[in-house]
């Protein structure tokens, strides 16, 4: 008998430990979710569903119309610089002696290389006011230093930093009565075999003395004496000016591998790490700064958000969207606290200019959400629809531009997705403004999803404001449109007119003869698209069927030029170094290479030029190889942000307007690096603008190029190409991705281009089939 | 016999071999560092051509990714609670609902009964693609988009469990039931003190397979929950790309887990029920 | 007289009320909501089939027309066909296999039964089961581990062993000699790759109804086919099987059911156009769905219930016939 309660025992012991288990996982997930309580799941939806305004919003998420009676939330309030800032550059944001918050900034001369003078603006009970006496910029001008940063130190000092002449880095403590002491002098000299020492983003000064100098990938602490204490490592954001970081009582916050991290100012470990993916945003750059207790603000285009020491949830206290802080034209420099649950916000444009402040405080009267929605989806995040919600909301203050994406930055877009989409549509719901991109744009004009916008184009096209050649790829043949192109880009080939000649057709292009090959090499896959993008009228025809004949010309093309260039399937890391290539797929396969072409590796270089800016490089190889010349890829444009309107929409004419706003002047005119404007006046004031402070270098093994912005006869020039263009290319993913999976045996010579052929018009028979 | 049972043994482990070795080239994913499984996996991760160098343990065992799960990523645990609350009350509707149902399928006789039983099994068997729009256009009506709510309750009448009960209640001896019924117990009572007692096996069947279900569907939550802050956990999984890959091998392990620890105790559960209708009859 | 007369009278109809509505009254909770949330939404299906893809106008037979002239259509239902038809099966007979395993340990035990238990039928029964569920208990809870893992999470691990420079591949050239580099998931191999996955995950579900099942057939028909002589074949023959009907019933719908499931490890590890082999009808639907074509979906849905209930209720109203 004892044997049998043994092993009754041994069963009961095992589901005892199976309902332990079970019980502890539960329990886990409870307390992870509890410790913040109510409040964490509160301040994620708010962040989802924007609704995140002040500390005690809890109301569930859902039916729009159910809340109207939810109010407070934070408002913003432009404040008033003084004039002269307009023209300056902003160096600084902060509180200075007496807790006064103080503005810094620089005036440069002509050519935005050099400062001419700083100036110091302290803020008093509402009003702004210029120190003309600041003894900083007499100091700075003296020892011919370009102002770059300003602290103000526990000791009551203010510390500056900045340039010489030879961009060396100086850094002082303004002692009073006109005097400086420059410390940390060897600190910021090169180091054996660099040509720039370190130009610190930031510096702080702490209690007892020492200095914290941020550095790009570490931020170094060093005592009063300034030997070098220790370094406490961090991301770089990519952007010089990264600031990320801050110190208080006795640790330093910032970013590093992702998350936000707290070390130890007495041992430069990390002592606490907190995950702030939810709030990330874009490009996880942000303003960080403390809450005097211990947690941590974080700024950025989400919002404000606020993290408790120790916790794991974020609460979201301003709603990016619903302010500038989600505006993807200006750049958060600089967020301050003020004295009573308030805070201050800092703006500017590109290069520090165009300096612009806002106020944030709580207002219990304003709705927590605006009364009206207008909801705009996409699959990828798309900047220049962020910049119109922006706008459009500061224009109609009781319309809440609620913009939906799928999947946020690096995500893979799932068939789900779409699926869920559908079913909203079907329904008749869904988003009132649908972005185009990557969705099957033809079933839902088929299906008579989209409503017909040939009003607003017609009345947009008549006013000549616009580039009615891109607007006109969109029209359908009975005069309907359904979609607009928010922006264009275009591939622009660079190289001697022989060789461009060859990307006339299919067969010019895999005949082509010269002394190197075409293109540059790379992975087939991105071969493949490109060609495919490049020749689409070619390969796809007027209703976008693809022909066996011209099929399998196309693979052998693709063949051909990749023999020519060494082109794989997928390279390995040695391969990288050597043919400076990578594996990384571009979904019009075009990877710029114009610096291929001056390299000398192939006959021709091409760019998808989507701004300017993607040309500094292209220009310059142009201008070093006289014989060269630009041409685009016949009369193809790439369009982004293909804008529709969902035909059951309940706000048909505000959708409408939202679509006007994408095409106004005043959204269109901001570089947001995704494409060019489709407005004529904002194309006009690109073609104008000049940005001498801007400059690309690119350079690997022994090669090294450096281009500024590109010149007003290149820009002219571009610009008359892009009013050329009248063929928008949207290669249907799911066809491409068939031949990008049938070719790869012919391509590694496994198969014969027959057989790739048969195997990818089979599965295209069956996808035009359905 | 003995060599017999030797045979036996050795065909189940055959079996649970296939069984294990995918498993565990999971498990020891999870335990690698990020580097390891990018040494070893880039092929499969779709980041480049080299061979696989499968393997059973790492080599350098990291808690790098279940740290990175279980700490930090807060949105993992609402998302593991999320699916809680959508498929615990589910089964529990699905057993008040659909047991007495399944017990009137196999127990008594009436008009219809077989056509009812037939529409059951039909709607049964339909996917979930084919209903979707219907089932979004019935859910918005009722107001239950985007909460938990559009999970929770059509679940709860999903015809499937009560297809399995129904077959399992009608193993219940039926010489028991008229005993009862001669004792003058109410049609309720020998439900509740016969029926259920004896058709426990596949009850717990029904829920169990039915709480694998709920716990990976996903079509349903893509479709219904526009608010993603109500996405259950198996959507944490697609959402990560091939960079992630480690906490990709995590997080499906994890995701696996309550099924697997709940599998373990209706196991005996099962048998047990198994067992006592078997020596009753 | 008259007055008792008509009492039991009244209680005779009450009763015969009660019995009618008994079994109403249980349907009732989960007649209501399958009502509600299955049946409705079926009918809605039924409906948008004779209607364009946006429910706006009547288009008769037209989408049935179009979806029976369809390609695409006839591929796929072939090829689902050909996959059920070898699938379920397969399915079947592995998964009645493994839990035949399973209780043949219990089988056995009980036949070299502990002969110094006294303690009586039943509890000895019931040891065993026990040591059963010691011995084999591993077994079990491998065998159905698969199904509880989401497939997103699986098919890494799948491709670990299929992609060209895989597991299997490299297992093959050794033995073999030769270089392999299938791309299994890919290449023609794809349809053998599918049942193989789908037989991995739904082995255990199935597994778990068969036990079920068998733990169901009395004990007694054993012993008293074993006095008759029969052996471990003939016991299997004349009493497993035949008093597994139901059973089979059951675990072959649920397969048909879980079938449908493939498509998403299909998805995942073949892309949405696979080879042709396996290009199944939730493909079909699934892109149906993306290009908003529903009418098409749904009548294609509509047609295949049709061909699958049709039949059966034939033949079930011909059994009765020949009852009556």
């Amino acid at each position: 008998m004892a044997g049998k309660f043994e092993k009754r025992g041994f069963c009961q012991v095992k589901r005892g430990l199976a309902w332990i288990l079970v019980g502890g996982l539960m329990a886990s997930m409870l307390g992870g979710c509890q410790k913040s309580g109510a409040d964490g799941e509160t301040s994620m939806r708010a962040e989802q569903d924007g609704q995140g305004s002040g500390t005690e919003v809890s109301q569930a998420p859902g039916d729009e119309k159910s809340k109207p009676d939810a109010m407070g939330r934070y408002g913003e309030v432009q404040v008033q610089l003084p004039e002269k800032v307009e023209d300056q550059s902003y160096v600084g944001f902060l509180r200075g002696e007496g807790g006064n918050m103080e503005l810094y900034t620089v005036e440069r001369d002509g050519d935005a290389v050099k400062v001419t003078n700083a100036f110091r603006y302290i803020y008093r009970e509402g009003a702004w006011q210029c120190d003309e006496s600041w003894e900083g910029n007499g100091i700075l001008k003296d020892k011919g230093i370009d102002l770059a940063n300003v602290a103000y130190g526990p000791d009551g000092k203010y510390y500056v930093g900045g340039t010489d002449e030879e961009y060396m880095y100086h850094l002082f403590r303004l002692d009073g009565g006109g005097s400086a002491t420059e410390l940390l002098e060897d600190v910021f000299l090169p180091k054996d075999g660099q040509s720039y020492g370190m130009h610190p983003p930031k510096f702080e000064i702490l209690e007892d003395g020492r200095l914290v100098v941020f550095d790009y990938y570490e931020v170094n602490v060093y005592d009063a004496s300034g030997k070098r204490m220790f370094s406490m490592a961090r991301d770089f954001s990519g952007n010089t000016g990264d600031r990320r970081g801050f110190c208080e009582g006795g640790e330093f916050v910032t970013v590093y591998e992702g998350e936000l991290v707290r070390y130890s100012l007495q041992t430069g470990k990390i002592v606490d790490t907190m995950n702030f993916d939810e709030i990330k945003g874009r490009w996880g750059s942000a303003e960080l700064f403390g809450d005097g207790n211990g947690g941590i603000y974080v700024a950025n285009e989400t919002g404000l958000s606020h993290g408790n020491r120790g916790g794991t949830l974020w609460e979201v206290l301003i709603d990016g969207s619903l302010t500038r802080l989600g505006m993807r034209s200006l750049n958060l420099q600089k967020f301050l606290e003020g004295d009573d649950q308030d805070f201050y916000g800092v703006f500017t444009g590109e290069w520090e200019k165009g300096i612009q402040m806002f106020h944030y405080e709580y207002d219990p009267d304003l709705a927590a959400v605006p009364p009206s929605a207008l909801t705009v989806y996409s699959l990828e995040d798309n900047s220049t629809v962020r910049q119109a919600a922006s706008l459009f909301q500061s224009s109609h203050p009781d319309v809440r531009v609620e913009v939906r994406t799928a999947v946020e930055n690096g995500g893979t877009v799932t068939e789900e997705m779409i699926s869920g989409l559908n079913t909203e549509l079907l329904s008749g719901r869904g988003a009132d403004v649908l972005l185009l991109d990557g969705l099957p744009a033809d079933a839902y004009i088929e299906k008579g999803i989209l409503m017909d916008l040939s009003d607003v184009a017609g009345e947009l096209e008549d006013s000549g404001d616009m580039l009615n050649n891109l607007l006109e790829g969109f029209r359908q043949e009975d005069g309907a449109v359904y979609q607009v192109p928010v922006r264009a880009s275009f591939p622009l080939l660079v190289g001697e007119q022989e060789a461009l000649q060859a990307y006339s057709s299919l067969d010019t292009m895999a005949g082509y003869q010269g002394e190197k090959p075409l293109m540059k090499i790379g992975i087939y896959e991105n071969l493949l698209r490109k060609i495919a993008h490049l020749r689409y009228e070619e390969l796809f025809g007027a209703e976008g069927a693809v022909d066996r004949e011209v099929l399998v010309k196309y693979l052998e093309t693709v063949k051909a030029l990749g023999d020519a260039n060494g082109s794989k399937r997928a390279f390995t890391e040695d391969e990288f170094e050597k043919y400076f290539v990578s594996n990384n797929v571009v979904s019009d396969g075009i990877i710029g290479s114009a610096t291929e072409y001056d390299r000398g590796v192939c006959d021709s270089g091409i760019e998808r030029v989507n701004g300017y800016w993607a040309l500094c490089l292209a220009a310059e190889v142009r201008y070093l190889h006289p014989e060269s010349k630009f041409m685009p890829a016949g009369k193809i444009y790439l369009p982004s942000g293909i804008a529709a309107v969902n035909k059951s929409t309940a706000n048909g004419d505000l959708a409408k307007e939202f679509i006007r706003c994408l095409l106004s002047y005043e959204v269109q005119k901001e570089d947001l690096t995704d494409g060019f404007p489709v407005n004529k006046k904002a194309l006009e004031l690109w073609v104008e603008t000049d940005r001498p402070e801007y400059s690309i270098a690119s350079g690997y093994g022994d090669y090294h190029i450096s281009g500024s912005w590109p010149d007003i006869e290149v820009r002219r020039e571009i610009a008359a190409m892009l009013e050329g263009l009248t063929v928008p290319v949207v290669v249907d993913e799911t066809i491409m991705r068939m031949i990008v999976e049938g070719s790869g045996d012919y391509l590694e010579g496994k198969a014969t281009v027959d057989q790739a052929a048969d195997g990818i018009m089979r599965k295209l028979s069956i996808y035009l089939a359905e | 016999m003995k060599r017999g049972k030797f045979w036996i043994t050795a065909a189940l482990f055959g079996m649970c071999l296939l069984v294990w070795l995918p498993l565990l080239i999971m498990s020891a994913g999870v335990f690698m560092p990020e580097d390891e499984l990018y040494w070893r996996y880039l092929s499969p991760l779709g980041l480049g051509r080299d061979r696989v160098r499968a393997a059973l343990l790492p080599s350098y065992p990291s808690l790098e990714a279940l740290e990175e799960l279980l700490i930090r990523s807060p949105g993992f645990f609402v998302m593991f609670w999320n699916s809680c609350i959508q498929v615990l009350p589910m089964l529990l509707g699905q057993l008040m609902a659909g047991a007495p149902a399944a017990w009137a399928f196999a127990r008594f006789r009436f008009p219809g009964r077989r056509v009812l039983f037939g529409i059951y099994v039909v709607l049964m068997v339909l996917p979930f693609q084919v209903t979707q729009v219907s089932d979004y256009l019935v859910l918005d009506r009722l107001g239950f988009l985007d909460s938990h709510l559009a999970m929770i309750v059509p679940g709860i009448w999903a015809t499937l469990p009560v297809f399995i009960m129904t077959r399992s209640f009608e193993t219940v001896p039926h010489a028991l039931v008229e005993a009862a019924r001669l004792d003058g117990a109410g049609e309720w009572y020998v439900f509740v003190h016969i029926g259920l007692p004896l058709g426990y096996p596949g009850i717990v069947t029904a829920l169990m397979l039915s709480f694998v279900d709920s716990w990976n569907g996903l079509e349903q939550p893509i479709t219904f929950l526009k608010d993603k802050t109500l996405w259950p956990v198996v959507l944490y999984l697609p959402d990560i790309a091939g960079d992630k890959a480690p906490v990709a091998f995590a997080a499906a392990l994890i995701v696996c887990l309550l099924p697997a620890l709940i599998y373990l105790n209706c196991q005996e559960e099962l048998e047990m029920g198994v067992a006592a209708s078997g020596v009753k009859q | 007289m008259a007055g008792k007369e008509k009492g039991a009278g009244g209680r005779g109809r009450l009763g015969r009320l009660k019995r009618v509505l008994t079994p109403w009254l249980f349907l009732a909770p989960s007649l209501g909501g399958v009502t509600v949330f299955t049946a409705v939404p079926f009918l809605d299906v039924v409906r948008r089939s004779f209607q364009d893809a946006m429910g706006r106008r009547f288009v008769g037979l037209d989408n049935y027309r179009a979806v029976a002239d369809n390609s695409a259509f006839r591929l796929a239902a072939g090829n689902t066909a050909r996959f059920l038809l070898i699938c379920i099966p397969l399915l079947m007979v592995l998964s009645f296999g493994a839990a035949l395993l399973l209780a043949g340990g219990a089988d056995s035990s009980r036949e070299s039964g502990d002969l110094e238990d006294i303690s009586g039928e039943g509890d000895r029964d019931g040891r065993n089961r026990r040591q059963r569920g010691k011995r084999y208990g591993i077994f079990r809870t491998t065998l159905v581990l698969p199904m509880t893992i989401p497939a997103a999470g699986m098919v890494l691990v799948w491709k670990i062993f299929l992609c060209p420079d895989g597991v299997l591949n490299q297992f093959l050239t050794g033995v073999t000699g030769q270089v392999w580099e299938v791309d299994w998931a890919f290449s023609r191999w794809a349809f053998s790759v599918l049942i193989a996955t789908y037989l991995w995950k739904n082995i255990g579900y199935d597994m778990i109804l068969w036990l079920a099942g068998l733990g169901g057939i009395s004990g007694e028909l054993y012993e008293a086919a074993q006095m008759d002589g029969a052996g471990l074949w003939a016991r299997l023959r004349y009493v497993t099987i035949p008093s597994l009907r139901g059973t089979c019933g059951l675990v072959g719908i649920l397969s048909v059911v879980n079938s449908f499931r493939v498509y998403r490890e299909a998805y995942l590890l073949a892309g949405s156009y696979p080879d042709s082999s396996i290009y199944l009808l939730p493909h079909l639907f699934a892109h149906w769905f993306l290009k908003l074509d529903v009418q098409k979906m749904t009548a294609a849905a509509v047609m295949l219930t049709a061909a699958a209930v049709i039949p059966a209720a034939g033949i079930w109203i011909s059994k009765r016939g020949r009852k009556e």
